[in-house]
């Protein structure tokens, strides 16, 4: 058999349109990690045993259970618990959760990673503490963790195909219905496989430039 | 006023302040003098509070530090100047400076930067503002961390070493700040290694010697021959320090 | 499907699932491990042409999600390529050569982690690169090598969820049954991801107990 790309074109603006609904899910599940991320940070960096407890079952279950079965649980649960939401919802919750794991462990890392001397001089100058937080220590810690927040987002492009399984029609799942009605699937699946490919690798240079750019500041050479 | 009484700090099983007495008027300098680990810094941690005390009192105005309730008010009055700076990285200089003015004494944001300017021009950084602390020199970084300190209004203002970090030259450039603030009247109290410069504008000196207030005396007194350089410590102290 | 509620059977499918689940991670982890070292080996050669594809291969893999490998194995093998594939046949050839990308990658870094000096002295004493690699970089390379590959084997645990979608009966598979037949997704779901998360800590502990022995060893060494 030839390996023949022309039968796709005329699918391109379909896969376009998934590849856009895949892009609007990880947008909005990374911005839901992070938040999730830097709350679970705190918990875990603060003093009450329970909370710290709490934060540390939370990430060791979501990052050893598959990410398919937690789907599962929130797409086929929620309805029994009389919350009924689109597939597109539970795809943002569950990535978000999955994601918030991964992005608690960055963050806390910059956190820890602050120098005590900045956080005295800000505690000196009267600051209170949400402030001296919200202000001075989330900040500093989101920049460091810059780096490791884009491997967050490239893992959740990859795994944000699997959310074709509950029957969402983003990239992945665009794919297999027009691999089902052009019956060529090994063209449309090789295409989809690059594509990913060169999408994480362009997100991983975007996250560089971010990197390089918010630090511009933090860097101890002097200018 | 400033004052300490019977201050007591123990970290493990050493004693690093024993007993230490010490009131600050306003409008005085006070230097602290002792050799490396006599506890010069701890003293100041102490008071803004960075450290529990053992035992003893520490109040600034009345207020004590001890107290979480009086602690707020305590460090409003009092404004502390760091060694390594510890500016804040992500902000300019100007918004290092202009943060707690606007986040404690709520002052409107155009209030609180049109001040902060004024101190920078004062430090001859008029036209640093907005630079990182990465883009500024040393002794740059420490002259805002001078003007951090001051746009707060500060009934006192604590400097440990803030020039150990420095070259000759920016050392210069700051202690030359610090002149003009000590005749300003600003009250201070200064942890130095600098003697010749804390002989220059201390009214009063005292020497710390493993964690005691061994003597407290004006600068004439204490560099006199009947004074502080009686004691043989103190003797020994200002011998090899000048020799360094 | 008349739904009905659990029966005693239901354990021993389970268990069934599981071990569908351990036995392909078993095998593709084995598999993916001799292929990726063997990669790595012929990188270390530089055998022209092979080892520059090798690098590219290993990149498409760790940078496209499973999922689409899955699909393209299973889906577009046997259109394109005019061959018969089980899922699972497909299932252990992707997660063969997806656990050896990631292998590759894996061993690279260990094997650059040992010093270029250190090659090189033990080349000046006449050992063959054969030997070089025997002697010198194999011990430290995987002392360097078992907290990653630790790392990777607990994710492809995970991975091999996505196998039920292509229909092979799995313990995710086998949850997908359950929660049909019984309606109580928040039970099955849980379940399943119990066991899920207990072979991740079992596999984790073994990985922890088999780098402490192998640190132990190397440390005895270089007394
Ligand atoms: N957080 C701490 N934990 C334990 N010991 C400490 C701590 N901070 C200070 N010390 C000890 O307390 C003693 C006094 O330290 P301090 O920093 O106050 O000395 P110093 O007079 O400022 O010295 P230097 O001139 O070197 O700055 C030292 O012996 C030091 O090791
Ligand atoms: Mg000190």
């Amino acid at each position: 058999m030839r390996f023949d790309l022309s039968i796709l074109w005329p699918h391109l603006p379909f896969l376009w349109k998934g590849a856009v609904l895949s892009a609007e899910v990880c947008l909005l599940a990374i911005i839901g990690s992070v938040v999730l991320g830097a709350l679970v940070a705190i918990a875990r960096t603060s003093s009450a045993k329970p909370l710290r407890w709490l934060a540390l079952a939370y990430v060791d279950l979501f990052r050893n259970v598959p990410f398919l079965v937690q789907l599962f649980f929130f797409y086929y649960g929620l309805p029994e618990l009389g919350i009924y939401i689109d597939a597109f919802t539970t795809g943002v919750i569950a990535l978000s959760i999955a994601g918030g794991a991964f992005a608690s462990d960055a963050i806390r890392s910059g956190i820890l990673a602050i120098e005590p001397g900045i956080i005295e001089a800000a505690e000196v100058s009267g600051l209170s503490r949400r402030v001296i937080f919200t202000r001075i220590v989330l900040p500093i810690a989101l920049r460091t963790a810059i780096r490791p927040l884009g491997a967050v987002l490239v893992n959740m492009i990859l795994t944000s195909s699997i959310l074709s399984a509950i029957t969402l029609n983003e990239l992945t799942g665009s794919g297999r219905i027009v691999a089902s009605d052009t019956f060529r699937p090994f063209e449309v699946y090789a295409v989809l496989l690059v594509f990913y490919a060169a999408l994480t690798y362009a997100v991983s240079i975007a996250v560089n430039l971010l990197h390089v750019r918010l630090n511009r500041g933090i860097s101890q050479d002097v200018a | 006023m400033l004052k300490a009484e019977n201050v007591r700090k123990v970290f493990g099983s050493t004693v690093v302040l024993d007993g230490v007495n010490l009131s600050v008027q306003p409008g005085e300098v006070v230097s602290i003098l002792g050799s490396s680990g006599s506890g010069k810094s701890t003293l100041i941690r102490c008071i803004n509070g960075l450290e529990k005390l053992d035992g003893g009192r520490i109040t600034v105005d009345e207020f004590d530090v001890s107290k979480p309730r009086e602690l707020a008010e305590a460090r409003k009055r009092s404004g502390t100047v760091f060694q390594l700076f510890n500016l804040y990285p992500h902000m300019t200089a100007l918004q290092n400076i202009t943060l707690a003015p606007i986040q404690v004494l709520q002052q409107p944001k155009a209030e609180a930067e049109r001040k902060a300017r004024a101190l920078l021009a004062q430090v001859g950084l008029g036209d640093r503002g907005d630079a990182y602390p990465a883009q500024l020199s040393g002794g740059q970084r420490q002259r805002v961390g001078i003007c951090r300190a001051l746009a707060m209004e500060p009934r006192y203002l604590l400097l440990d070493e803030v020039t150990s970090a420095l070259d000759p030259e920016m050392t210069a450039d700051v202690l030359g700040i610090l002149a003009d603030l000590a005749r300003g009247g600003t009250t201070m109290v200064f942890v130095t290694h600098e003697i010749e410069f804390a002989r220059q504008i201390s009214n009063r000196i005292v020497f710390l010697d493993k964690g005691k207030l061994v003597v407290d005396l004006p600068t004439a007194a204490f560099f006199s021959a009947k004074g502080g350089m009686a004691v043989p410590r103190i003797a020994q102290f200002l011998s090899k320090m000048r020799k360094d | 499907m008349r739904y009905s509620s659990f029966t005693p059977y239901d354990i021993v499918l389970l268990l069934q699932g599981l071990g569908v689940s351990v036995g392909l991670f078993l095998a593709t982890s084995l598999i993916g491990l001799l292929l990726g070292t063997v990669w790595a080996v012929i990188r270390y050669y530089r055998v022209p042409g092979l080892w520059q594809l090798m690098s590219f291969l290993a990149e498409l893999l760790k940078n496209s999600p499973v999922l689409v490998q899955l699909f393209l194995v299973f889906f577009g093998f046997p259109a394109f390529f005019r061959v018969n594939m089980t899922p699972v046949e497909a299932a252990t050839l992707t997660l063969s050569l997806n656990t050896a990308a990631f292998v590759y990658v894996i061993a690279v870094s260990a094997v650059e982690s040992v010093g270029r000096d250190q090659i090189e002295a033990a080349r000046v004493f006449g050992l063959s690169r054969w030997q070089v690699l025997r002697h010198v970089i194999g011990p430290q390379a995987s002392a360097f090598a078992v907290g990653p590959l630790v790392a990777l084997l607990v994710n492809q645990l995970q991975v091999t969820s996505l196998i039920s979608v292509i229909g092979v009966v799995d313990l995710t598979k086998v949850g997908n049954i359950l929660n049909l037949r019984t309606l109580k997704p928040f039970i099955v779901w849980t379940v399943v991801g119990l066991l899920y998360y207990a072979a991740a800590k079992l596999i984790a502990m073994l990985g922890t107990r088999l780098e402490n022995r192998l640190r132990a060893h190397s440390a005895w060494k270089g007394l």
